[in-house]
């Protein structure tokens, strides 16, 4: 005698029954999404069917704000963008406007600049490992580690700028004042220190049979998809592609440094992450040799305009950022504001291509392949 | 009482064994309440202590209080019960989860002839306990009416169901080995040695097994922070939510002393049986506090596993050679061959287990290797 | 005329050796070369771009829109070729009030986001786009908050910096 009526036992096999995907929302708050981000995945068990990102939360309105603030000014909105590494987007918003009104740079302040840039790129790829090692899963553990080394960096930036995040430190024309009389000891000693991060964190997660595993061979990105897809940065060059805006297009005083850019081998989340993690030697020894090499002179142009006006110019300049090309288009039409300031931000442009690369995979591999991407919501919503 | 147990335990309160029940039911509750307590401050200590912070520091000399302002804090939050949430199934969910655990505790020997009963078939009886478990869990991720608690409640019955199966058998080699299914008497017939040392093979698959069975990392997926945000019991906030983390930390206490009990020879190795109860007491503590340690050690430093990972683990792994295990001990048992074959067949099986983990992180190439490839590639792409 | 040709890289040339047929004008920015051509041209001539191998533009950077007010509106795009190594700027200006323009998703899967972004920005609609939501702005805003004219822009005048005087000292 069944427990169920005879009609409901009649329907289980006719097409009264039948199987939905279930959506999952991950976000605004989610721990995994790294800031206010959110996902809609619709899974089929633990299966991703599909995925909807959404973004927009943290829209700040950053390229109008930069439209109504002068030059100067509007350089405090650009260190919000890639808010782990404010430095680097300083710095490329001051090639743009020194691109428009054609301002010299003193040869020092190109090297302060590429200094502290590299310090800040090192900082964000020690965020990238250790949210991803949190996103693994080892509990924090590789937060913890990466987050000692990034509070030496920030100790160093606040000595160096007289501020941790967001600087503000870059001017079109130079650097805000110059470096501290100890700079290049305390900078040798965070480099040591830096080495020693490195390996800690690489120790901790390559040398884990498991994080291997979860990584090895999941989402490969092929290099014409990735071109394709507008993705640029550690993840197009984990495709094998050795393609890094500081040796393609070069600009500062790259060229008179010597490095290497580390490529992946397939393309997966675990050739990403290597790839972040080769990089970091690769920018400290960038520091080392800025240190050796830095000239004298000033740190800001002399002869700069005490306003800054534009006449009609454009100019499109773009940078290696942490995560990718990080271009800045630039228009000026006269007057002591910008005209049009647009950000061409990597994580915005990696992020389009994550719907089309969870598909197919188990609901725990989506946010370690979102956590790959090593988006920054800033960068991404503006 | 039961008479036919080989080693009844004495009525040392009362004659009256219902009243001595009871009172022994007391005092280990009010213990296992101070456990839990001090489980959690020790657990955020052992983690802070890996992951190089101080943990609680602030409520009373060394933080030593903090787990007393945590449990009042919980007690006066609000119970929030959702809306979508099924009411009685979600709210009876977190007793259905503990009770089992109680049931365990009834029946553990803390101290020779001292436990709440002496259960002659103690063995069978924890692990049946222990399986109940699900049930609670289950119901708490259905009627929480949220897709995350209903992803994690069925990863738990998943997973917890499959490692059931080499959890058991590990237990039933050792069961074979001591041939009596009474806790006691196995203690007591680890008089001179640790059925470790007979039985290693089933040790590390009983310890791998009660991971998963504990939600532990790297197995933790029905909890998984990062991706599931607390799985089943996401919904719970207060008094509700504390019973789920009364039922972690009281399985984890049962677990590491029945663990102890039966191969680390509990209370009796060495010399309890001849230096008295104090010895005992702190033969238990300490066997039971290393074996917590190993698991809040292996928490911090482990990712987590894929779901698909985790079931081949499972069933791939730990079930063969568990079956493996139990084939070894019949023959030898069977046809009367030494002991000391137990602990090399053993011994051989569980370093094939773990060499076959370490085959398969050396598998990789080294670190320091990896990353050199990866400059390498770098520069030759240059 | 013959002087800014003069000035124009040796990737003009290339470009005009490459597609004779297709109709631009060729300019010069800051940093790049920049072709201006009308929007019904606009998916011939990056159609051209990207196949003709002599100039294999396979990677879409980035997508500018500016609001030229009384011009109407503007689109720039900026493409690269990973082979070649060089970019190039592409204009494309609408009259005012009918900014349609081809979407370019068919060639590049990244204009996909970048065409989202100027749509809700600038207003621009992108004819056959295959998702035409807001992406950053919230779902049912049908403000085009870059336009130099928005309903905001009092205030924007208000605490802008008027131009003349000095900004801040350095």
């Amino acid at each position: 005698m069944s427990i169920w009526p005879e009609e409901r036992l009649s329907h289980a096999d006719t097409e009264g029954f039948h199987t939905v995907d279930m959506t999952i929302n991950v976000g605004p708050q989610h721990p995994a999404t790294h800031g206010v981000f959110r996902m809609v995945l619709t899974v089929d068990g633990e299966l991703v069917t599909a995925c909807e990102p959404y973004i927009g939360y943290l829209h700040r309105g950053l390229e109008k704000l930069s439209e109504i603030n002068d030059y100067r000014q509007a350089m405090a909105f650009w260190d919000r963008t890639d808010y782990l590494a404010g430095l680097l987007c300083e710095q490329a918003y001051c090639m743009a406007v020194e691109k428009l009104a054609d301002i010299e740079v003193p040869e020092r302040a190109e090297y302060i600049r590429v200094m502290l840039s590299e310090l800040s790129r090192i900082n964000s790829h020690f965020m990238f490992l250790g949210a991803f090692g949190a996103d693994v899963g080892s509990f924090g553990t590789s937060f913890t580690y990466a987050w000692r080394e990034r509070e030496r960096i920030y100790d160093l930036l606040e000595e160096v700028a007289g501020d941790r995040m967001f600087p503000t430190y870059y001017r079109p024309g130079g650097v805000a004042m110059d470096l501290p009389e100890n700079f290049e000891k305390r900078c040798r000693e965070v480099l040591g220190h830096i080495f020693q991060g490195i390996d800690d964190l690489d120790g901790l997660l390559t040398g884990n049979e498991i994080f291997v595993e979860r990584c090895r061979a999941l989402s490969p990105l092929t290099t014409e998809r990735a071109i394709n897809l507008g993705v640029t940065g550690p993840v197009l060059r984990s495709t094998g592609l050795a393609w890094d805006l500081r040796k393609a297009e070069p600009y500062s005083i790259y060229p008179q440094v010597k490095f290497d850019i580390p490529v992946g081998l397939r393309g997966d989340v675990f050739d990403r992450y290597m790839v972040r993690l080769a990089e970091m030697y690769q920018s400290a020894r960038i520091v080392e040799q800025c240190l050796e090499q830095i000239p004298g002179g000033h740190f800001l142009n002399p002869k700069l305009p005490r306003n800054l006006r534009i006449d009609d110019a454009e100019a499109y300049v773009r940078i290696e950022g942490t995560k990718g090309e990080y271009g800045v288009h630039a228009v000026a039409k006269g007057g002591n504001r910008p005209y049009r300031m647009k950000l061409r931000s990597p994580s915005f442009c990696n992020l389009s291509a994550l719907s089309e690369m969870v598909v197919g995979h188990y609901v725990a591999d989506a946010i370690i392949i979102l956590g790959s991407l090593d988006i920054v919501l800033g960068e991404v919503d503006k | 009482m039961n008479g036919a147990s080989p080693l009844p335990f004495g009525d040392v309160f009362f004659g009256w064994s219902w009243l001595d029940a009871i009172i022994r039911i007391v005092i280990v509750v009010l213990i296992m309440t101070v456990v839990v307590v001090y489980l959690t401050y020790g657990e955020r200590k052992v983690v802070a202590r890996i992951q190089q912070r101080l943990g609680p520091n602030r409520v009373g000399p060394w933080g030593l209080l903090q787990g007393f302002a945590d449990a009042i804090k919980l007690l006066i939050k609000e119970d929030i019960r959702p809306r979508a949430a099924d009411r009685w199934v979600f709210e009876f969910a977190p007793f259905l989860t503990f009770i089992p655990v109680l049931m365990v505790l009834a029946a553990l020997p803390f101290a020779r002839d001292w436990g709440v009963r002496n259960v002659t078939l103690g063995l069978l009886f924890v692990n049946a306990a222990l399986g109940l478990n699900i049930v609670g869990i289950m119901m708490a991720g259905l009627g929480s009416g949220n897709k995350y608690a209903l992803l994690g409640g069925v990863r738990a019955a998943a997973q917890m169901i499959s490692y059931e199966i080499p959890l058991v058998i590990s237990i039933i080699c050792v069961a074979m080995v001591a041939g009596t299914l009474d806790l006691n008497a196995i203690a007591i017939l680890q008089e001179d040695r640790p059925f470790l040392l007979l039985q290693p093979l089933a040790f590390v698959i009983f310890f791998t097994a009660m991971l998963s069975e504990l939600h532990r990392a790297p197995f933790d997926i029905p909890v998984a922070e990062s991706e599931i945000v607390g799985g089943y019991f996401v919904e719970y906030s207060g008094i509700r939510w504390s019973m789920f983390q009364l039922t972690e930390y009281a399985s984890l206490w049962a677990f590491s002393i029945f663990g102890s009990v039966v191969f680390l020879g509990g209370w009796e190795f060495p010399m309890g049986s001849d230096w008295g109860w104090g010895w005992q007491l702190f033969l238990t503590f300490v066997k039971s506090l290393a074996w917590i340690i190993a698991v809040m050690w292996v928490r911090t430093t482990v990712p987590r596993l894929r779901i698909d990972q985790l079931m081949s683990f499972c069933w791939k792994v730990l079930l063969p050679m568990s079956l493996v295990q139990l084939l070894m001990n019949g023959f030898i048992l069977v046809y009367d061959w030494p002991q000391e074959l137990l602990t090399l067949t053993s011994g051989i099986g569980a370093a094939a287990l773990v060499g076959f983990i370490l085959y398969r992180t050396a598998r990789h190439p080294s670190v320091a290797h990896l990353v050199g490839a990866y400059k390498r590639a770098g520069a030759q792409a240059q | 005329m013959s002087e800014e040709k003069a000035t124009l890289p040796p990737l003009a040339a290339t470009i005009k050796k490459a597609l004779p047929r297709a109709a631009y004008v060729p300019g010069l920015t800051k940093t790049d070369l920049d072709l201006r051509v009308a929007p019904a041209e606009l998916l011939v001539l990056v159609q051209g771009l990207k196949d003709n191998p002599a100039l294999d533009f396979d990677y879409l950077r980035n997508m500018t829109g500016i609001d030229m007010q009384e011009n109407g509106l503007e689109l720039k795009y900026h493409l690269y070729s990973f082979k070649h190594g060089h970019t190039v700027q592409i204009t494309v200006a609408t009259p005012p009030g009918e900014s349609h323009l081809p979407t370019l998703t068919g060639l590049y899967a990244a204009a996909n986001w970048h065409e989202r972004e100027a749509a809700e920005m600038f207003g621009f609609v992108f004819d056959g786009h295959p998702d035409p939501r807001n992406l950053l702005l919230e779902e049912d805003l049908r403000i085009h908050p870059l336009l130099k004219a928005h309903p905001l822009q009092p205030i924007e005048v208000v605490q802008g910096i008027e131009d003349g005087k000095a900004g801040f000292d350095f």
